[in-house]
């Protein structure tokens, strides 16, 4: 599959980012090969090389981070003094406790310490291995994407350094983070690498390609180690899947995060892996280029679900008694079909965001959401208590599905609406419609919190807020963030001197109303997939 | 456990507990403040600290560094119910913890890494092993050496052979 085409990479470049294209900066990402393709037909490969740029800082921002901090040491380096007194206590520590500080140091800190003492001889290998190969260059080199960040020919050094730590340390390996590589030609080694991992056992394991080639093969035998923990791969296309063995499992896997990897079978290659995996907790997607996925979810201990700019085509929850929180965030939705988003069993599905209004198509238990249906009992969601929503208020259709949407949640507690970025001339719904559309049990009820961002004064948006305060009973809080003035005009000026709200009557005795200007890029905040799944943040759509 | 919130609660922190140092100094703290340390933790759990809790290989000094840690610390569970509550407190932790690991020197550093590990207090532990670690990380061997006096046994033979096995970390 070619992957020469910018427009494949469906994440947009933000206005602010490609005025960066300098035309003298040198070109990192792309291989002579793919630079000379663009030209042939006529394309700028600057442009690409800015899709990719942007899409690696994007997913570099949403992987965990390392154990050990990058590039940290030099500033503690000069610090300490030297003892005083000239008595070595730290020899005298007990191994366990030399171990632990150990397995705090960069690689070739900790690798170094073997040379210290007799003492400290057999320590390093007897410490499960971390290995960040960010840590790998010099001190003051960062990992992501900035000028001093690794470059193609970097590549040669990682891999044979890298090919060495693993053959030297015995395991197990605690930690293994390996993202600054260009690996599309180092097949070989990568194969070789997941062996040794295998073998040795791994317990984290973060496998990030640099590009391109677009969709480096990742070679099936990372479905060979069977002791991850926590497992994130990003920019590969998947192994097939077909033909690996039957056994093939992932007893100890709870924490798995898939980004922009291409799978030929549309999302079956992530089921395979979550059938495998009886304790997984957290499956983070995240997209990257146009392809469809489609996904069946039926899974004993799955917690926290958080799909990212992906053109989901299907999803269906269809057991999933743990299920506490589902994200979509920032769906995609090809040639603007609707997506179907069914869930049929999630009975502790507390948190649910953010459905589109205007295409997903909610299908509760057996009964589909749309337009002009009421709601029926068998279409209630009543586990779910926080409720993000994308509402395109500028389309009529849109804004009239949003009540449709809250009647499925009564018990919804915290409402977060991401006003979509409106494309269409904005067609009005009548100024009765929300009353029209009878009582929304969750706004009267129960909503305490509102937030509404990327607000730019769409009349329905504007008539859905005085609808909003005025029947909400129980709201204390509602928090309005306005979008970058990059995008819109409308100003908080605006919204307070129209006196929008404070010509209506508020329901609630008791709340306060604040008004926010955002400095998202447009199109609104990136979605954290580790706030997401921090369970102890109760709310984290909260502004 | 419900009983024991409420007896918490009625007299502001629960039962008390004698800690006693190697050098014979008493420390009274709240079940909640010395249960941080998974030893005494057992130990309340079965029944034993009646008489106080002798502590024979931990000084006074240190001791000290180590209730103050526990005080501070103890407001960890009570308050992560509430968000707004825990949110405050933790930057003040922070600020506590960043503050106590950076006066640590070489010989109290070490007493207080026994101590955190002889009393299971796992998030002491690791904040002084990282203290350490921020210690030896970027330095060579010969500096590594310097500021902990560590001896060099080695042969210039075997030292060289140990450097030769592992070229890669000794590169810049």
């Amino acid at each position: 599959m070619s992957f020469c085409d910018p427009r494949q990479i469906s994440l947009e470049v933000p206005a602010a980012s490609s005025e960066s294209m300098a035309e003298g900066a040198p070109i990192i990402y792309l291989d002579p090969a793919t630079v000379a393709e663009a030209r042939r037909r006529g394309d700028d490969p600057r442009k690409l090389e800015e899709c990719t740029k942007y899409l690696m800082t994007h997913i570099y921002g949403l992987l965990p981070g390392p154990p050990v901090p990058i590039a940290a040491a030099r500033t503690h380096a000069a610090c300490a003094a030297a003892a005083s007194d000239g008595v070595d206590r730290i020899s005298a520590l007990p191994d366990a406790i030399l171990r632990n500080i150990v397995s705090r140091l960069p690689v070739k800190d900790a690798a170094r310490t073997a040379a210290l003492s007799r003492r400290w001889r057999p320590l390093w290998r007897s410490t499960p291995l971390v290995l960040v190969d960010a840590h790998l260059f010099p001190r003051g080199r960062s990992f992501g994407v900035s000028a001093s960040a690794p470059t193609r020919a970097d590549t040669p050094g990682i891999v044979a350094a890298v090919s060495r730590i693993l053959a030297a340390h015995p395991g197990p390996f605690r930690c293994v983070h390996l993202l600054c590589g260009f690996m599309g030609s180092y097949q070989a080694q990568l194969e070789h690498w997941l062996r040794f991992l295998a073998a040795k056992g791994v317990d984290d394991l973060i496998l990030v390609n640099r590009p391109w080639p677009f969709e480096a093969a990742l070679p099936a035998a990372i479905l060979r180690i069977s002791t991850l923990t926590r497992l994130y791969i990003g920019m590969w296309k998947f192994p097939d899947i077909a033909g690996l063995p039957t056994n093939t499992a992932f007893p100890n896997l709870r924490e798995l995060g898939i980004y922009a990897v291409a799978m030929e079978k549309e999302g079956r290659e992530v089921e395979f892996i979550v059938a495998r995996s009886p304790v997984l907790e957290t499956l983070n997607i995240q997209g990257g280029n146009t392809q469809v996925l489609r996904l069946r979810l039926e899974h004993r201990s799955l917690r926290c679900v958080q799909i990212c700019s992906c053109c989901v085509e299907n999803l269906a929850v269809v057991d999933a008694p743990c299920l506490e929180r589902l994200v979509l965030y920032d769906s995609l939705s090809k040639d603007d079909s609707c997506v179907r988003v069914k869930i049929v069993h999630a009975p502790r599905l507390r948190l649910l965001g953010n459905l589109e209004t205007g295409f997903h198509m909610l299908e509760i238990h057996d009964t589909f959401v749309s337009a002009g249906i009421r709601s029926s009992p068998s279409a209630l969601f009543t586990s779910v208590k926080i409720l993000g929503l994308n509402v395109n208020f500028g389309v009529r259709h849109d804004a009239q599905m949003l009540p449709n949407f809250l009647k499925c949640f009564p018990n919804a507690e915290s409402l977060h609406v991401v006003c979509a970025k409106c494309s269409e001339a904005t067609s009005l719904v009548s100024p009765n419609f929300w009353d029209d559309a009878g009582p929304i049990e969750s706004i009267v009820s129960h909503v305490n919190v509102l937030t509404f961002r990327e607000f730019k004064g769409e009349a329905n948006a504007i008539s859905f807020l005085k609808y909003f305060v005025q029947n909400a009973q129980m709201v204390k809080n509602v928090a309005v963030v306005l979008a970058n003035p990059q995008f819109t005009s409308y100003s908080i000026d605006t919204l307070w001197t129209a006196k929008i709200l404070k010509s209506v009557r508020w329901a609630s005795k008791i709340s306060s109303m604040q008004v926010y200007r955002s400095d998202d890029s447009e199109g609104g905040l990136i979605w954290s997939f580790q706030r997401g799944s921090d369970y102890s943040i109760r709310d984290p759509f909260v502004y | 456990m419900a009983a024991a919130a409420a007896e918490a609660t009625t007299d502001g922190g629960g039962k008390m507990i004698i800690l006693i140092s190697a050098d014979g100094k008493r420390f009274e703290v709240t079940e909640a403040v010395a249960s941080q340390s998974q030893l005494i933790s057992n130990m309340i759990e079965d029944d034993c600290t009646e008489n106080g809790v002798r502590l024979p290989n931990v000084d006074g000094d240190i001791l000290t560094m180590v209730v103050d840690y526990c005080n501070m610390h103890a407001g960890d569970a009570a308050a992560a119910g509430d968000t707004m509550k825990a949110s405050s407190t933790e930057e003040e932790l922070k600020k506590f913890d960043a503050e106590l690991v950076q006066a640590l020197e070489n010989p109290v550093l070490f007493k207080l890494i026994l101590a955190a590990n002889f009393l299971n207090i796992k998030s002491l532990l690791d904040m002084t092993c990282q203290r350490v670690a921020d210690m030896m990380s970027g330095k060579t061997p010969e500096q590594m050496r310097e500021t902990f006096s560590i001896e060099n046994d080695f042969t210039p033979e075997e030292e060289a052979a140990i450097r030769q096995e592992n070229a890669w970390a000794f590169d810049d």
